[in-house]
């Protein structure tokens, strides 16, 4: 079988593996691009995240629910564990795509959808800093100063626990004006992402990663100002 | 006609002067705190102070009927061995971490689970706002229901995988909480509710496809509803519309609705089988982040589509804003010529 027709065809195994959930199709696949020599970046990119890019539309359809995109999130991750040890520095190239913090703020134990959109950045090739759920506020504010993240992404499941974005903002504004604040989770709007003096708001998945994308460009421009 | 009155007849379907209003879901509002003087984490755990907040509503912004059994809705979880987070002015009890995530060895429902957790302040709250009220309001009992005290004990992410992964392990933990549902609502109607809410947020079309509602949450609330002595609401947050017609065959005498869903649809669903729809001013939003104008227009755009109780959407925000709240009334009472 000619290169490229293998290449596609592994890229289709681990995309519709990815789709369908099966962990064991994604891990035969993932393991042939290895023992054939191909492109471990090309797969994942490609393959892996070209497949969770359709479950985001799956999702968004409301052909699937939360257990669906847990089990192809597991799927994927099937895949990365095995890829990832095998992409090399020069396919990722000198543009890292940004670092981000990320987390569910105090009192909001609600972290599915924050797993969710951690996976994404991680497979659109940013620098994640997971804090995890149920984060104290200004733990926010130390991890992005440690690291130096572009971006902070905040997420509330709860009308009542949505209130901590807001101080959290003033703290991390307070110290450093020049983060990027990307809010999400179920009763987070435009509005009041806006009103909370967020930069950003993701309404899904899918976009969280644009919405990043947009918010670093935005970010080096006005460093280069 | 009295407002327990209200309240009932229209539960039941008979003829009313005009549509309740109030809240069928939680309302310790910072603004409600501060007008009656009792403050969480107080109102969390004491009696007295959870019953004066009670009582906040019908006081300071017209609200029709009176919740007991708390603020949050972790009621079952928190006897059934589940951590939780601390209360604050402006934050509720949340779970903090999942008793039988590694395993569900030793799972099995409590023989003393109504001595467990807050349920004797429940107790004495009940005592209290009946002693209050009299025949004059409603008193309702509130927790989640058996899906989400299920997904608490477990983890939610893992829960949601189990739908596919290992439903039988679903189906163990369901017997479980099944059991705690029951006897929770069982134990309100003994002290004297009038009815009784399951939130079950976990079920609803944000997480859950309408598929697995319909094979294993659907049951289950049905099986539960046939077993507990008085008149159920079913709460689910989100957008609701595809799961509607279910939540109206649970045997629930009214389904309770956010703005996220259709009122419109949801009533004429309702009204074809004998169900009541709660709802369906905005919190996050309007409640919360609106003006007074904005939320009196989504109370009377409530009323017009067809709501049988006027009420916020979903759990009222902390912060949100005194004048807000009482635009429920206020729409309510213009809608029906009360003040004209």
């Amino acid at each position: 079988m000619a290169k490229e027709e293998l290449r596609e065809e592994l890229l289709k195994e681990l995309n519709e593996g990815v789709v369908e959930f099966d962990e064991e199709r994604v891990k035969t696949a993932a393991q042939r691009v290895l023992d054939e020599g191909l492109n471990a970046y090309d797969a994942v990119m490609n393959g892996l995240a070209a497949g969770m890019e359709k479950v985001g539309e799956l999702y968004d359809q409301q052909e699937y629910f939360v257990p669906e995109l847990l089990m192809c999130a597991d799927a994927l991750y099937v895949g990365l564990d095995i890829l990832k040890p095998h992409i090399r520095p020069e396919d990722i190239g000198t543009s890292a795509r940004g670092q981000v913090v990320i987390g569910t703020v105090q009192g909001d134990v609600h972290d599915i959808g924050k797993n969710i959109i951690k996976m994404m950045f991680e497979v659109a090739g940013f620098t994640v800093h997971d804090l995890g759920r149920d984060v104290p506020l200004e733990k926010f504010v130390e991890e992005q100063l440690k690291t130096d993240s572009e971006i902070v992404a905040l997420s509330a499941m709860m009308t009542t626990t949505m209130m901590g974005m807001k101080k959290v903002i003033q703290m991390i504004k307070d110290k450093n004006p020049n983060v990027q604040i990307m809010l999400g989770g179920a009763p987070v709007t435009s509005d009041v992402a806006s009103l909370f003096g967020a930069d950003g708001y993701a309404e899904s998945a899918g976009n969280a990663v644009q919405e990043a994308v947009k918010m670093i460009g935005n970010l080096r421009k006005l460093q280069n100002q | 006609m009295t407002k327990k009155e209200r309240v009932m007849r229209q539960l039941k379907g008979q003829e009313v002067d005009m549509t309740p209003v109030g809240c069928t879901t939680t309302y310790a509002v910072v603004a409600l705190q501060e007008a009656c003087g009792y403050f969480r984490p107080q109102a969390d755990t004491d009696p007295k102070a959870m019953f004066e907040m009670a009582m906040s509503g019908p006081k300071y912004v017209g609200w029709e009927w009176v919740k007991a059994m708390g603020w949050d809705i972790v009621p079952l979880s928190e006897a059934m061995g589940v951590e939780l987070g601390p209360p604050t002015k402006d934050s509720q009890y949340y779970v903090k971490g999942h008793p039988y995530a590694e395993s569900l060895d030793g799972l099995e429902f409590p023989v003393d689970f109504l001595s467990r957790g807050r349920f004797p302040v429940y107790k004495e709250q009940f005592r209290l706002l009946k002693e209050a009220v009299g025949e004059d309001m409603a008193v309702f009992g509130e927790s989640e229901g058996a899906f989400t005290c299920a997904a608490n004990l477990v983890g939610t992410e893992q829960f949601m995988k189990w739908v596919f992964k290992q439903p039988d392990k679903i189906q163990q933990v369901l017997a479980v909480t099944k059991e705690a549902a029951v006897a929770a609502a069982n134990f309100a109607f003994d002290q004297g509710a009038d009815y009784y809410v399951f939130a079950e947020p976990t079920s609803g079309p944000a997480l859950l496809s309408p598929r697995f509602y319909k094979s294993i949450v659907l049951p289950l609330e049905q099986e539960i509803i046939k077993r507990v002595k008085g008149p159920v609401v079913l709460h689910i947050c989100a957008n609701t519309d595809s799961i509607i017609e279910m939540m109206c065959d649970t045997g629930a005498v009214g389904i309770s609705i956010e703005e996220k869903a259709n009122m419109k649809a949801a009533a004429e669903i309702a009204n074809r089988k004998g169900v009541k729809v709660f709802g369906n001013v905005a919190t996050a939003t309007t409640l919360f982040s609106g003006t007074a104008q904005e939320v009196y227009a989504e109370s009377k755009a409530a009323l017009e589509n067809g709501t049988h109780f006027l009420c916020p959407g979903c759990g009222v925000a902390p912060p949100s804003p005194l004048e807000n709240l009482q635009q429920l009334r206020k729409a309510r009472d213009d809608f029906f010529g009360i003040n004209s």
